[in-house]
């Protein structure tokens, strides 16, 4: 088989990733616009790192919920109906490498988020993302977190399904046909499924001073996917990430952050099977250990209020080669693949208007190099986005982007085939 | 003949008499290019609340309690300036950087100070006020007391001295005979401070309580007692009403 995973894994990423967290809701609790927050929704700028890092407070006796306005509920939705076509090369067809041609208006998934305080110093956070006429959705997150623990924000804990804290977030991201190639980068013939770009179960403990100039989260999770291992804690990660912002008093270079992230965790690879080749869950062992460590800088550009947005990433992966005496089935060399990217959100505009940040402009490039292979990447995203309404209510945005994108040497043919993606989208964004 | 002439100089004379007229010697109206930067962040923090003419009425203006501030008339409660005097740059620049307690205005911690400060600018653009108008001295603010029981005594006599229960109470706990029928300079009902828990809106150190009474909360019921009692009765107020607290 030619057709290797890791493509259509990386495609699945490029079209499926999620985008859910924006959070009209809080718009309507406090009666800010969501530019208030977002540098343009759903990327927080950082006010809306500083109150996302406090526990969805702003600290001056109207979190709770019984002080707010009794028309405020603490849900929003976000659909997405957009029209897509994709090109791919280099598919398996009949009588050898075909090229595909899809386009069309999907059956918009709508997401459900729910999120604010219980009480003082207690947040949430529940997304049902994805749901849409034949499918069911699924909860994309699930948390609560206790902040200010002694007082002062150095001290939070967070427990259920979230997501990892990474240089830019996930599920945060205004591009709409690909999500970051780094984040779930694995050599060809990986037998460890983590992936950064998931949401994962487990708990996490963050701190952060009193703007969120400077922010820590170490996190013991739970990776997402596979069988489950016999140990108390099945499919561990330990993940890390800090950060530290500077203000600087110019008006070229306003704002600069700079951070590094530390990953390591263990997947097992060899099970229990009832039959021969059913896997018992739960049995896992011989773990594989992998680690990802990387360091990223962000900065703005301009006028604070009218962002030149942008973060560059650097990142390292590696994974454990088995022991000769393992299955000989499984993957025995060492790997590694070095990647990043680079991502720019443009506000050109601030006027003073309900409507004050009409436009916005986007783009990434990603890149992924392995040891050893195929599957070098090379993926560049660009848009934009016309805000017809962006209110302290709801927000609708047109949204025009292209993508391309190549695999080296995951295409049909054996020698080196490379797939090319080409992705152009057009459609709407709307949140509630 | 002469009526003409009249008419010709009536309008050079007037011309000679606005050009000659003292304008305030120390108006700091708000630096133009500041101004066009300042509109940027004022659009993206601050629209949605106090609305494009700063008067308040923004989208949200219904939504929120207290309404947000009108910006158009120069008066803000919150000063370090004698009552009625407009607030300097750094009282204007105070209340971003830290919000105000029991609103929904928020601390604008996350935004560079450099926005926050072409805010403030915007801000006084605002109100044609600051373009006519000297902003206000620091009200001096002696060094605070030792809160002593002889204090706090001395304190409750001035409450009774300055009818402090009228509105707030006996017990300060916002329920005088007068507070339900407070309304503020727009004529929105307004109710007193409750000393006995939380935050004073503008902040909780004795500083902050020491100017409420000194400066007053303009645009608001709330006088300022600088014409009635002295720095010393002010502190003792301070130190009575700080007593109050049952949290």
């Amino acid at each position: 088989m030619s057709v290797r995973l890791r493509a259509a894994g990386i495609l699945i990423t490029l079209i499926v990733a999620s985008r859910a967290e924006a959070i009209p809701a809080f718009a309507r609790k406090y009666g800010m616009s969501c530019t208030a927050c977002h540098v343009a929704w759903p990327v927080l700028n950082p006010q809306g790192l500083s109150f996302r890092d406090n526990g969805y407070q702003l600290g001056l006796m109207k979190d709770d919920p019984s002080s707010a306005p009794a028309a405020y509920v603490p849900f929003s939705a976000r659909t997405v109906p957009t029209y897509q076509f994709t090109r791919t090369t280099n598919q398996p067809g009949a009588w050898g490498s075909t090229e595909t041609r899809t386009g069309g208006i999907g059956a918009p998934a709508v997401d459900v988020l729910a999120a604010g305080t219980f009480a003082p110093d207690l947040s949430y956070l529940v997304v049902l993302a994805g749901f849409t006429p034949d499918e069911a959705g699924s909860v994309e997150s699930a948390w609560a977190r206790i902040a200010n623990i002694g007082g002062g924000g150095w001290v939070n804990l967070r427990v259920g399904k979230f997501e990892p804290e990474q240089p830019v977030s996930e599920r945060r991201g205004i591009l709409r046909t690909a999500g970051h190639a780094v984040y779930s980068a694995r050599f060809d013939g990986s037998q460890v499924g983590f992936d950064l770009a998931s949401n994962h179960v487990g708990l996490e403990l963050d701190g952060h001073d009193a703007r969120s100039e400077t922010h820590y989260s170490i996190a013991l999770l739970h990776a997402n996917g596979g069988h489950g291992s016999r140990g108390p804690w099945s499919q561990p990660v330990v993940h890390a990430h800090a950060t530290r912002a500077f203000e600087i008093d110019s008006a070229a270079l306003p704002w600069l952050r700079i951070g590094a992230l530390g990953t390591i965790g263990w997947w097992p690879t060899r099970f229990t099977t009832s039959d021969g080749t059913t896997i018992v869950e739960g049995t896992g062992r011989d773990f594989r250990k992998y680690s990802r460590v990387g360091a990223e800088v962000s900065g703005i550009f301009g006028h604070a209020s009218t962002p030149f947005f942008w973060t560059a990433v650097a990142m390292h992966g590696q994974e454990q080669g088995s022991a000769p005496d393992v299955d000989p089935g499984l993957a025995t060399r060492k790997s590694s693949f070095d990647g990043g990217f680079l991502e720019v959100n443009w506000v050109p505009v601030s006027a003073v208007a309900y409507n004050a940040t009409p436009w916005v402009l986007f783009a990434r490039y990603d890149v992924v190099r392995y040891d050893s292979g195929p599957g070098d990447f090379d993926g560049l995203s660009a848009g934009l986005r016309r805000h017809m309404a962006l209110g302290p209510r709801a927000s609708l945005a047109v949204h025009a982007e292209v993508h391309a994108d190549r695999t080296r040497g995951t295409g049909f043919q054996p020698a080196g085939g490379e797939v090319q993606v080409q992705t152009a989208l057009l459609g709407f964004d709307v949140c509630f | 003949m002469i009526s003409n002439r009249i008419l010709v100089a009536s309008p050079l004379v007037l011309a000679l008499a606005l050009v000659m007229e003292p304008r305030p010697a120390r108006a700091t109206p708000p630096d133009a290019a500041a101004v066009k930067r300042g509109s940027r962040a004022y659009g993206r923090y601050c629209v949605s609340c106090h609305g494009v003419a700063g008067d308040g009425r923004g989208p949200s203006a219904d939504w929120v309690d207290p309404r947000p501030r009108d910006f158009t008339g120069g008066t803000y409660k919150f000063r370090s300036t004698p009552a009625s005097e407009l607030p300097t740059d750094g009282d204007i620049l105070r209340t971003l950087e830290r919000g105000l307690n029991h609103t929904s205005m928020p601390h604008w911690r996350g935004v560079t100070r450099r926005e926050l400060r072409e805010a403030v600018q915007y801000l006084k653009s605002l109100s044609p006020r600051f373009a006519e108008e000297q902003q206000g001295t620091p009200l001096p603010v002696p060094p605070r007391p030792a809160f002593t029981p002889e204090l706090v005594a001395k304190g409750k006599e001035v409450w009774g001295k300055v009818q402090c229960a009228g509105c707030h109470g006996d017990g300060g706990k916002g329920n005088g005979s007068s507070a339900q029928t407070l309304r503020d300079e727009w004529g929105y009902p307004i109710l007193p401070r409750d000393f006995t828990s939380g935050p004073l809106k503008v902040g909780s150190a004795p500083e902050d309580l020491y100017l409420a009474f000194m400066a007053g909360l303009t645009g608001s019921p709330m006088p300022s007692f600088a014409e009635s009692i002295s720095p010393e009765e002010a502190w003792a107020l301070v130190a009575y009403v700080r007593s109050l607290r049952k949290d």
